[in-house]
């Protein structure tokens, strides 16, 4: 019988540790990253379908397509049928295929587990089906795991948020999907604990007396709240738990959609519906790169030389067909991370052909988010009422998560708990080792 | 793109978090520095387009893209239909090519990717030791998507692109696996010269082994290598063409004797009809022959691995032709037996390869050798039989990770 570990497997960043009964020890699964237990959620497959995750798959990433050559290829992708009253024909179907690209680099994977519609990607010459996806990351997540500790790891502790989705049937597919992913990936035993309880089982080994506590996990992907009786562990309980699909990567669109676009043409670009369409798919992180068609290209060339916006779109065309959107997407990232710290942060990606330079403040951040921080107050409100709790009997909120830094959301959690019950605990790596304990009680 | 509401909001940010402030300042000072460097940047690009230098590059680029068709064209064997789309472009090859080759017509070429490179380290091997009588072997490092032209004794010339040769593992060349452009009756291979951007010079100047020179108008030279015969470029029975050089109008022409005589004069002042320019011992011939336009330094090798090093302001160019040259090594060295054996213009970011008698192939950095002063000691035992240099390409700076 091998190990039972934690995962935490979260939309940006992923982690996996083991309690070994007093302590947990959340392994360096990823030395290349500058917090070596936190390993990013990110999956790049080569054109040979070789996987690599984390920091290992960014560099590579970087390496094989920064602005690398294209080649694009007529291919017969299939047929069409079609029926009319009277008639009856097939037409092929064509698609334009890059035969220089090196590899798929994917990421958000999680958020595609509440995805009504998305069920997989095709893969140069292969379709990975969501859960193959999560698979191949999991396995090598694994097989990581397994050679730092030298020994077999046959079951694993999976977090999973509140709600996957408010749609039941959503939510039940997306356990069953991710289930069904650690089995392919090796795992002979998964069990499931839901993330912010994973992170209130974590926080209970630092209390010395029962309390109120509310777990505020706030992500890349979704906010899960719980508030929960802990610190005996023999009468845990839970009061209510609640959850919205709104977190870090959602202020990332915002951030886009409000200060970026217009550096490519928004708002300047008018009666173009086909360049306003690229335009307008920029905040879609999983569908940019499927814009690098020459099609589109020749869209671009001709309103560039029609002197359309030119520069502006000569940047969306330096984004779209030099592989810049991952570079572009870590550095509106970058930017909303420096805003948790300082008034003001620089949102700066000089490239060739493309030069942004966006002063971007805290206020304007917090009136670009007004409206999902609206949403997420009223999430924290009913979660408190469906406890039956009135906010003085809280005597701890526990912060968890990256976006939980975010000020004008600590500053929220001060207004209605008060300032001395908000606590900070280990904001990427708490789910994670609650998880290992989950794991430890589980076996 | 900084419109009034966007300073609104940053006043209004101010007003919240006074202590903001400093922070908001800092970064738009910054950002007026850098728009300041960038627009002093266009303006230069400004004058640049209204005095006409830039449209002389413009004018250069295309007389050198249309020289490249022709030679596509002759490949092709006649006129060019141009296909209706444009054929997909190959990715950027950045790979160099080394090409060996000796006067049997035996042309070798590996591929190397420069970024590898360490200075010192052996990169190739030639199988067995190169003959030391007149089937000596030369060496060319040119890119790999180059044009090269053959020059034969006779004067005759075959074009052909680098990539046509196939590339053998540098680590292994082997003459026997030589691909052969075999010389006619009394005829030797005597040099292999890189012409894709030749159209970018204004003359070319054909060097002989005795010291004669010819120069010719880069546009006459075209269409002579595109007849295949450039003209033997010799007035003695016992000379031999030894190389061409590519000169803008204002280039100084070098010229370099296995016994050190260094003949220098500006291309402009060359002579069209072969002349002497420099007058050689009975037993000196040109090792090197190269122009000089803005690289601050040249460097000589001797058979020894030594590197001599003078600055481009030492050439003393010479005022008539059949000079004696600047000598570059005292008598008591000549007569010990110091020889040069090759010479080149050094400048930022330009490396070497050395092909010793042993047949192993070494790189250097030549700023690197120039401070050294010779090749690495492990080397000494074998003697240098040709080199050749070329400018390292520049490292893409890595995106942040």
């Amino acid at each position: 019988m091998g190990l039972h570990v934690g995962i935490d497997f979260g939309t940006s960043n992923s982690g996996v540790a083991v309690f070994d009964g007093s302590q947990v020890h959340l392994l360096p699964i990823d030395p290349k990253n500058l917090v070596p237990q936190v390993v990013k959620t990110i999956l790049y497959i080569t054109s040979d379908h070789r996987h690599f995750i984390g920091q290992e798959a960014v560099e590579l990433y970087y390496k094989q397509n920064i602005n690398r050559q294209r080649r694009f290829v007529k291919k017969w992708s299939g047929e069409i049928d079609y029926h009319g009253a009277d008639m009856h024909y097939v037409r092929d179907i064509y698609v334009y295929v890059d035969e220089l690209q090196p590899g798929r680099l994917l990421q958000f994977i999680k958020t595609a587990l509440r995805s009504e519609k998305y069920t997989g990607t095709q893969v140069f010459d292969r379709y990975y089906s969501l859960s193959d996806i999560i698979a191949t990351y999991l396995r090598a997540l694994k097989q990581r795991a397994e050679s730092l500790l030298g020994e077999d790891i046959s079951g694993v502790t999976l977090g999973r948020p509140v709600k996957f989705s408010a749609i039941p049937e959503i939510d039940r597919r997306a356990q069953d999907t991710l289930h069904e992913a650690a089995l392919q990936a090796g795992f002979s035993r998964v069990d499931f604990e839901l993330e912010p309880v994973a992170a209130a089982l974590y926080y209970e080994l630092s209390l010395n007396k029962p309390a109120n506590a509310i777990i505020y996990d706030f992500g890349g992907g979704t906010l899960d709240l719980t508030i929960m009786r802990l610190g005996d562990p023999g009468r845990r309980l839970v009061y209510a738990s609640g959850g919205i699909g709104i977190a870090g990567s959602d202020f990332d669109r915002a951030i886009i959609t409000r200060r970026m676009l217009p550096h490519f043409g928004k708002g300047i670009v008018m009666h173009q519906p086909e360049i306003e369409k690229l335009i307008n798919t920029i905040p879609d992180w999983s569908a940019l790169p499927e814009l690098s068609t020459p099609l589109a290209r020749g869209e671009l060339e001709r309103a560039i030389h029609n002197g359309l916006a030119p520069v502006r779109l000569k940047a969306l065309e330096a984004l779209i067909f030099n592989d810049l959107a991952f570079s572009f997407y870590n550095m509106v990232e970058a930017t909303k991370i420096n805003l948790s710290s300082q008034a003001a942060a620089v949102a700066r990606m000089k490239e060739k052909d493309l030069d942004i330079w966006e002063l971007y403040t805290r206020t304007q951040f917090e009136k670009d988010i007004h409206e999902q921080q609206q949403q997420i107050e009223q999430v924290l409100v009913d979660t408190l009422a469906a406890s039956g709790l009135e906010p003085a009997q809280i005597d701890a909120v526990v912060k968890t998560g990256g976006s939980s830094n975010i000020p004008v959301f600590s500053e929220m959690l001060a207004r209605i708990f008060g300032q001395e019950q908000v606590k900070a605990s280990d904001l990427f790596s708490s789910v994670t080792a609650g998880l290992a304990i989950k794991a430890h009680h589980s076996r | 793109m900084i419109s009034p509401d966007k300073i609104d909001e940053w006043i209004h940010e101010v007003e919240e978090r006074p202590a903001s402030a400093a922070l908001i300042i800092r970064y738009i000072a910054n950002r007026l520095g850098e728009l300041a460097a960038r627009e002093e940047e266009l303006a230069a690009q400004n004058i640049a387009l209204l005095n006409g230098k830039k449209v002389e590059e413009y004018e250069n680029r295309l007389a050198s893209l249309e020289y490249q068709l022709e030679l596509l064209k002759r490949q092709l064997g006649g006129e060019m239909v141009l296909p209706t789309e444009a054929p997909p472009s190959q990715p950027a090859s950045e790979m160099l090519s080394l090409v060996l080759y000796n006067p049997l017509g035996q042309v070798l070429r590996a591929e190397i990717d420069p970024l590898e490179m360490s200075s010192g380290q052996t990169i190739g091997s030639l199988a067995g030791a190169p003959d030391q009588d007149e089937a000596q072997p030369a060496i060319l490092a040119a890119p790999s998507q180059e044009e090269l032209l053959l020059i034969f004794t006779s004067g005759r010339t075959v074009a052909m692109p680098a990539s046509s040769l196939a590339a053998s593992p540098a680590e292994s060349l082997d003459w026997q696996q030589a691909y052969l452009e075999e010389p006619r009756v009394k005829e030797e291979l005597a040099a292999i010269q890189p012409i894709a951007r030749m159209a970018l010079y204004e003359y070319c100047i054909q060097a002989s082994r005795r010291g004669y020179v010819k120069k010719m108008r880069t546009s006459f030279f075209t269409s002579h290598a595109a007849e295949g015969y450039i003209g033997t470029g010799v007035k003695l029975p016992a000379d031999r063409t030894y190389n061409l050089a590519f000169a803008g109008k204002d280039d100084l022409f070098v010229m370099v004797s296995q016994e050190g005589y260094i003949f220098s004069m500006p291309a402009e002042r060359l002579p069209t009809a072969i002349e002497e320019v420099v007058h050689l011992g009975i037993t000196d011939h040109i090792v090197a022959a190269f122009t000089v336009s803005q690289k601050p330094s040249i460097l000589f090798v001797t058979q020894t691995g030594k590197a001599v090093h003078r600055d481009t302001s030492w050439l003393d160019p010479a005022g008539t032709f059949k000079t004696k040259g600047q000598s570059l090594l005292s008598r008591e060295r000549r007569e010990a037996g110091t020889r040069i054996v090759g010479a080149a213009p050094v400048g930022e970011g330009d490396w070497g390869v050395f092909l010793h008698d042993d047949g192993k192939l070494s790189a250097y950095q030549l700023n690197q050798l120039l401070a050294d002063g010779s090749l690495e000691r492990g080397r000494a035992a074998s003697s240098i039989v040709s080199i050749t240099t070329f400018h390292m390409p520049e490292v893409k700076p890595q995106p942040p990770g």
